[in-house]
């Protein structure tokens, strides 16, 4: 691994907010020098990175200029990108008859080949530094699919078999790629989710219960350490799999 | 953890491969261990155990339970393994202690151990299976349908105690270089090997280190199975 200072480096896209921001703050306690992106610094990333001691990269994923930008300026900053965490995501509900194709394309964009574009160009510094872990943040929704949800759960199932091709054709290279699928975490989304559906935050939350067969929601930090599984040294026999901590929302699946 | 001082887990296989790997790592933890297997394990509690013993099992549980104030973990990786056999010459005695061992001993730990986190209202179990049991095999089929029977089981266990602080996870390793894999063993060839994205064995500490995720911070895992395979089945 790259060493700054002693330090592998990780690079997490989605920062700003709920399970972007917890990873970057668990991988930094662990031990990782941090990258942290988000679409655009509104102050939060710039917060989140003075706080961890990391590098605030802003710009948005679906941009193949920004996303090499970003990952030059990682790898500039640190000496080398070691873990990369595709968080960040784009997701716009309605039914699929009268999606607009605008919308099916940004969610597509951003959540699926953005991060292509950004796998291609931080995997020659794993390669460089002999190896590396990447760890794609799907969906419960890419494993059982989701009405109203059909762009994005297809965008986060490209995800989960893009996890599954880049651990076949990367792990002889020792870059370790797979997915992390969460179903329903207590987040700031859940507040976007209450707005849309014209229900209180409480509300929300409860009715994401039912769903759950453990009736509790996950959390953003509960996500963090799959995450920190993955890109830690207990992540090193996995190869193109699916963790689901999703309190078994997707255990009756196929 | 509910006993206020340090976590205790239960292991079945404790003596060897697995069992051993994961008893050393809890320990390097600060967990204490309580270890069941025929033969002497290095735990706290060592209590030499046939897990096709219902009785059995739940004496040692017990005895555990009360010498330790209640169990957080149970982890039930015993378990043996016979390769080379085609389907026609599997024996009844084969097939039945096969059965026995692994599926078997999986329900008597999960039975002798559920009444303490039941009344304590917490505790994870987690079961070793195999990445068999996902993918399928030849010659090994008895092994396969058990290891297979494990991840009925444990899902449809997650299932009925989901309402519950309960968790009960499954961990398929794949091939893993452990005394269970004797040295001629079709999965320790280069051949084989050669096949795995990730080219080798896993290692008995990666799969300890599953376990141990699965029991510190798997509180939103309910039913699943992980798998540190190599990339044997993805």
């Amino acid at each position: 691994m790259t060493a700054v200072n002693g330090r592998p480096v990780a690079f997490v896209t989605g920062a700003a907010q709920g399970l972007g921001h917890a990873t970057a703050l668990r991988l930094a306690a662990d031990g990782f020098a941090v990258a942290v992106n988000d679409i655009s610094d509104d102050g939060r990333l710039a917060a989140l990175a003075s706080q961890i001691g990391g590098l605030a990269v802003p710009g948005d994923i679906a941009d193949p200029d920004a996303v090499t930008a970003m990952a030059r300026e990682t790898a500039g900053h640190f000496g080398g990108v070691d873990v990369l965490v595709a968080n960040a995501a784009a997701m716009e509900m309605g039914p699929f008859l009268t999606q607009d194709p605008r919308t099916w394309w940004r969610q597509v964009e951003v959540n699926l080949s953005g991060h292509f574009r950004l796998i291609q160009a931080v995997v020659p510094h794993m390669r460089a530094a002999g190896g590396g872990r990447i760890v794609l943040i799907a969906s419960g929704w890419g494993v059982i699919g989701h009405p109203n949800a059909t762009a994005y759960a297809a965008s986060k199932a490209g995800l989960i078999a893009l996890a599954k091709g880049l651990g076949r054709e990367l792990a002889p290279q020792g870059i370790l790629a797979n997915a992390i699928a969460p179903s329903y975490i207590d987040t700031e989304q859940l507040g976007v989710d209450a707005a849309d559906a014209g229900i209180t935050l409480d509300e929300m939350r409860q009715r994401y219960r039912e769903l759950i067969p453990t009736g509790q929601l996950a959390t953003a930090p509960d996500i963090a350490a799959a995450v920190a599984f993955l890109a830690g040294p207990g992540g090193s026999a996995f190869v193109g799999q699916v963790l689901q901590p999703g309190g078994g929302v997707t255990r009756t699946r196929a | 953890m509910s006993t206020g001082a340090d976590p205790v887990v239960a292991i079945t296989g404790a003596a060897s491969g697995i069992g051993a790997a994961t008893a050393a790592l809890f320990s390097r933890q600060g967990w204490r261990t309580a270890g069941l297997d025929l033969r002497p394990s290095t735990t706290d509690l060592s209590m030499t155990c046939d897990v096709t013993d219902a009785a059995a099992v739940r004496s040692a549980i017990d005895a555990a339970a009360g010498r330790f104030g209640g169990i957080d973990a149970a982890v039930t990786a015993a378990g043996y393994y016979e390769e080379g056999i085609d389907v026609c010459d599997i024996t009844r005695a084969q097939w039945d202690s096969m059965l026995q061992v692994i599926l078997g001993g999986t329900v008597n730990t999960c039975a002798a151990v559920l009444p303490h986190m039941i009344a304590r209202q917490s505790g994870t179990i987690i079961a070793i299976s195999s990445e068999l049991a996902l993918g399928g095999s030849a010659t090994d089929l008895h092994y396969v349908a058990a290891k297979g029977a494990v991840l009925g089981l444990v899902k449809s266990l997650a299932a009925e105690l989901a309402a519950t602080p309960i968790r009960l996870n499954v961990v398929a390793p794949g091939p893993t270089d452990t005394p269970l894999l004797a040295p001629d063993s079709l999965w320790r060839k280069p051949g084989y090997l050669a096949t795995l994205p990730l080219g080798r064995l896993v290692r008995p500490g990666e799969v300890a280190a599953t376990v141990y995720y699965l029991a510190t911070e798997g509180r939103a895992y309910c039913g699943e199975v992980l798998s540190p395979n190599a990339g044997a089945v993805i």
